[in-house]
């Protein structure tokens, strides 16, 4: 049973001006879903097209590295990472945030990774985004870690992230990027 | 040669590739499951449909609404593919949402990284 309302838990929600928020198992299939209804959504609350798009694929690169790089998985399905996934507006400008468990060696290095991204300018982060995309595949990284130039790229403020400690394997990540 | 139809889904784009007009169209949206496993046919396609076309025009159209960064990743490979090919002239259209910045400055990005295609950007 639900310790606290679900109503102050909904009103918490709104004061933080969330429009979405999941939180649990991710699939393909509430991507696709969440994705559509959150464009429909902006639509009808008269967003442009250029900041709709920004969201949604931010919205995109977030949960599907939730899908693929969470520690905390469904253990009969590959495709299946555990997580959270939050997207809101506050003053006019929207923001998306994401997190997932993380092991504390691969923490270290996205740290290092996310570290020199915020030091960089559109200009570099440009450059490296043409640069990595160029580069073969490596196993580790489905995405060879683009997704998250192309979030440096799409925020309007410093990328935001933190590993809080869960124990002495794993930590939590999250990132939060704002339009 | 056979004609190469993939019907679209939410979030993997209709391909349309026809060996008779040599128009090979890609339009929808691209975020799929798998990026790896939904373009390797259509790669593949591409190389078989290579060996065969000669003094031939190949148009690509790409008629995207979104693509994730993974499926940029393979349209680069794509790009690179093409332009390994000396002996016939391609064009690509990239088509965008006249509303929508992004996906003209994502056109340009590729056309910077292209030496020898004609890759025209149109607004629609």
């Amino acid at each position: 049973m639900l310790k606290n309302s679900i109503y102050s838990y909904k009103e918490a929600l709104d004061k933080e001006g969330i429009i979405f928020t999941f939180c649990g198992p991710v699939s393909h299939d509430i991507v696709e879903g969440i994705g559509i209804t959150l464009k429909n959504q902006m639509q009808i609350d008269e967003v442009n097209t250029t900041t709709t798009m920004k969201v949604f694929s931010i919205f995109i690169e977030q949960v599907q590295n939730v899908i693929h790089y969470s520690q905390e998985r469904c253990e009969k399905s590959f495709d299946f990472g555990k997580g959270i996934i939050v997207i809101g507006n506050n003053d006019g400008k929207h923001f998306i945030v994401g997190g997932n468990k993380i092991s504390k060696s691969k923490g270290a290095i996205l740290k290092s990774n996310l570290n020199d991204l915020v030091l960089m300018d559109k200009d570099e982060l440009k450059e490296l985004y043409k640069q990595k995309r160029k580069q073969n595949d490596n196993e580790e990284s489905k995405g060879a870690g683009i997704g998250f130039i192309e979030m440096a790229r799409k925020s309007s403020q410093p990328l935001k992230y933190s590993f809080e400690k869960i124990d002495e394997e794993y930590s939590f990540f999250s990132i939060e990027v704002v339009i | 040669m056979q004609r190469l139809i993939v019907e679209k889904t939410k979030s993997s784009p209709a391909i349309d590739f026809n060996p008779d007009t040599n128009i090979l169209k890609v339009a929808g949206e691209s975020y799929p499951e798998n990026c790896t496993r939904f373009y390797l046919p259509i790669f593949e396609w591409i190389v078989e449909y290579l060996k065969g076309a000669s003094d031939v025009e190949i148009i690509l159209i790409f008629d995207l609404v979104y693509f994730n960064s993974s499926s940029s990743k393979v349209l680069l490979d794509i790009f690179d593919l093409l332009e390994e090919q000396e002996s016939y002239k391609i064009i690509v259209n990239w088509i965008h949402d006249i509303e929508d910045g992004a996906m003209q400055e994502y056109g340009e990005e590729f056309k910077e990284d292209i030496k020898y295609i004609e890759f025209n950007i149109i607004a629609k």
